[in-house]
């Protein structure tokens, strides 16, 4: 982004694009500091995300050469700003790669209140628990880890401890007053964690196949899992507090 | 039967920027310069090669947006209204720099690219790019295949079965429409592959598609001949899969072969470098820095201290890194050529753009390679359908999630800057799917209305938009892209359930995103 850019905006404007690159401001800046933290902050971000990602991302950035920078204003469709939440009781995970899931989730008022009310909910976690290995079927739970969550918290990155396995999210709540007791709020999707090593298979392969896997570039995956990497069971993600 | 195989696979693709409401739509250029850079420019390529009786064989995604957009007649005129305006602007800069020795046989030559790009698209092609490429489909010479409509990640959407077949399922129908043939082939997005997409591609009768090298070495079982030769899925979908040596030496930024010093400096334009006042006499978005294709300088290195670019020079360089990938193809082969009981297959997708675009001269590089592998004989060029046709018979094995993306997963089309798109896109689909059981014999003002929420849901799942807020550009614009049909989804919901229907409002909705006309939105109900 370029200073002529921002020169064009409201100084509102600028606490607003402020705001959206995740700078916390104080109020009452003069013009030129705001402009100046938001194009560093900037220029750094797109530096970080640039080397962060593989040639062909490059490339295909490449076909977007003459972006705006600006917000762009639609006269069609939204005047409001999206909803962060559909006020229904669901989770949804999506694998991200093999030792990342996102889990997104939402419990509805009406059940919030009742957690509330009737039951004397003692706080909100979610079982994130292991239904079997990579390709099969069925939905035996193996195990499991709880991860307590905030009640305004609406998704997170939650850190899967072994590739190629399939797991399953529950979000819980737990009853007040009653030791070890939740219940079960809503339950997600399957969610397989894709293998990073090469299939068991792979060392019964012959010599020349074990050859053509080198001439392929395979040499630099592993035969056996990487042992479990990150200690965090979740990272924060961009967006998704409930309002409230 | 030739000793290897080497099958090009070019992914042509742009996402649906089309706004008939606003005079100048800057991000419109994005078309117009793949058009003027590389599609016009591959098309002179394989007409220089039928002429001289060269042959030669790629397969070619044509992604359907992009497909809606050559075949629209406000975009094609527009289009003529660039070129124009570029030619106007290359008067300008031969006045400017007409007398310099170095640059101003570049400003003549953007004069003859623009005068030739027009002379084709109105003269040559009749406005018709999609026929032009027809033209070397039905001769054989081109393969072209689909991909997601709206250009969709589809792994992401693995559990929402009703997004990933309307996806597939309004490709093959928009594909038949614009060529007239089932597409054989289908192009997975950034090779977004996961292992329940190929059953739904068969489903569809789709016999192929490209995956990356990792997923295909991380597959059950592990494939016999590495990426020399394709696996079969059970549902008898075969995955082709790319050779990782080849295409780095093409995609790389830094040691690829568009890195050579003697290459067009993509970066470097007039566009940025010229007063504002001169550009905003001859450009049609006064007031914007833009890249306005005029680019005058070579890559040189990492320095701001650039030499002036000399395309007769860059033009030997580009036949040059042909012969050498082409003999670093025949090494390959020969060394794994005694391993296999076939002749060796060497794939290498690339997003079309590469060429041309960004890669001035990359539509140069091809055809000197085409032209090199008829000349030199060993290795023969094909597509991807006719290998299949000769070897029908391949490992079954099932390739793991993957992508070409960095980390080779699902990393960029899902992190923080952008997780917030798939809770909105999969509760569309799922209400989308609800109106589609509600409303399963509709016609009329009905039937549109369903049929345009169906379209918004689909341009809601366009994966560039993950990608640009993901890479920090054009964030609140890329934004836009997905909140818009979100939010135009929501208002056509929230009138079928009131029973209420703003026709005005619909109407131009309809002619804005007009694509996929012959969509069906009873394509979301749930499979049984």
């Amino acid at each position: 982004m370029r200073t002529d850019k921002l020169d064009i905006l409201t100084l509102d404007e600028l606490y607003a694009l402020a705001d959206k690159t995740g700078l916390d401001l104080p109020p009452g800046l003069e013009r030129p500091f705001v402009v100046e933290e938001i194009l560093e902050v900037l220029e750094e971000d797109s530096e970080d995300r640039r080397e962060a990602q593989g040639e062909e991302v490059h490339i295909d950035e490449k076909k977007y050469s003459g972006l705006r920078i600006g917000d762009f204003d639609a006269d069609i469709g939204l005047g409001d700003s999206l909803a962060t939440r559909y006020n229904e009781t669901m989770i949804r995970a999506i694998a991200r790669d093999p030792s990342w899931a996102f889990a997104y989730w939402d419990v509805a008022d009406a059940d919030i209140e009742m957690l509330r009310g009737d039951e004397g909910a003692a706080g909100l976690f979610l079982r994130v628990a292991e239904i079997g290995p990579h390709g099969e079927h069925g939905d035996s739970q193996r195990e499991y880890f709880d991860i307590p969550i905030a009640d305004n918290d609406l998704q997170w990155y939650i850190n899967l401890p072994r590739s190629g396995v399939r797991f399953r999210i529950d979000l819980c709540a737990r009853r007040g007053g009653q030791a070890g007791k939740f219940r079960v709020l809503a339950r997600s999707n399957e969610v397989e964690s894709p293998r990073q090593s090469l299939a068991a298979s792979a060392e019964t392969l012959d010599p020349s196949s074990c050859e053509l896997l080198a001439l392929s570039g395979a040499e630099d995956i592993p035969l056996d899992d990487a042992p479990e990497g990150n200690p965090l069971r979740i990272l924060p993600s961009g967006r998704g507090n409930r309002a409230d | 039967m030739k000793a290897a195989y080497l099958a090009l696979v070019l992914n042509a693709h742009m996402p649906f920027v089309r706004r008939p409401e606003y005079p100048r739509f800057l991000e419109e250029r994005w078309l117009y310069e793949a058009i003027s850079e590389t599609y016009l420019p591959l098309l002179r390529v394989f007409r220089s090669l039928e002429a001289d009786a060269v042959p030669f064989h790629l397969t070619l995604s044509v992604s359907p947006t992009l497909a809606a957009m050559l075949g629209d007649k406000t975009l094609c005129e527009r289009y003529v209204e660039y070129l124009d305006s570029q030619l106007r602007l290359a008067e300008a800069e031969e006045v400017r720099v007409g007398m310099d020795p170095a640059f101003g046989p570049l400003a003549g030559m953007y004069r003859a690219l623009y005068a030739a790009d027009k002379e084709d698209f109105l003269e040559l092609y009749g406005r018709d790019i999609l026929s032009a490429l027809d033209f070397f489909y039905k001769k054989g010479r081109v393969e072209l295949m689909t991909s997601s409509a709206t250009h969709a990640f589809l792994p992401i959407f693995r559990d929402c079965r009703e997004a990933v077949t309307s996806q597939v399922e309004t490709a093959i129908i928009a594909h038949r429409k614009a060529f007239g043939k089932h597409p054989a082939g289908f192009w997975l997005p950034q090779l977004g592959w996961y292992p329940g997409v190929a059953d739904v591609l068969r489903s569809y009768n789709v016999q192929y598609t490209v995956v990356t090298t990792r997923g295909a070495m991380l597959g059950e079982p592990t494939p016999r001949f590495g990426s020399f030769a394709p696996v079969e899925c059970p549902s008898g979908l075969v995955a082709f899969i790319r050779d990782a040596g080849a295409t780095k030496a093409v995609w790389s930024e830094s040691t690829g072969y568009p890195a050579d010093p003697v290459y067009r400096d993509f970066y470097r334009d007039i566009g940025f470098d010229l007063p504002a006042e001169y550009l905003d006499a001859h450009l049609e978005n006064p007031g914007e820095r833009i890249f306005t294709g005029f680019k005058y300088w070579s890559v040189t290195g990492r320095t701001e201290d650039k030499r002036p670019y000399d395309p007769a020079a860059a033009k030997t360089r580009a036949v040059q890194h042909a012969g050498r990938f082409l003999a670093e193809r025949k090494t390959s082969a020969a060394a794994a050529a005694g391993l296999m009981d076939r002749p060796p297959l060497m794939v290498c997708p690339f997003d079309a753009e590469l060429f041309g675009h960004w890669w001035f001269e990359g539509p140069a590089f091809l055809e000197a390679l085409f032209r090199q592998v008829a000349s030199a004989g060993g290795l023969g060029l094909t597509t991807l359908g006719d290998y299949l046709k000769d070897f029908p018979d391949n490992q079954k094995s099932v390739p793991e999630f993957s992508s070409w993306g960095d980390g080779g997963f699902a990393e960029v089309w899902l992190d923080g800057s952008n997780d917030w798109i798939y809770r909105h896109v999969a509760k569309a689909v799922e209400r989308m799917s609800e109106l589609a059981e509600r409303f399963p014999d509709e016609s009329g003002l009905r039937e549109r209305i369903l049929d345009q929420a169906a379209r918004e849901v689909l341009l809601a799942m366009c994966s560039d938009w993950a990608l640009l807020m993901r890479a920090g550009k054009s964030a609140s614009f890329a934004r836009r892209q997905v909140e818009e049909p979100i939010a135009n989804f929501g208002r056509i919901y929230d009138m079928l359930c009131s029973n209420t229907v703003s026709t005005e409002w619909l109407t131009r909705l309809e002619k804005r995103d007009n694509l996929f006309p012959s969509i069906n939105y009873r394509m979301f109900r749930r499979k049984r």
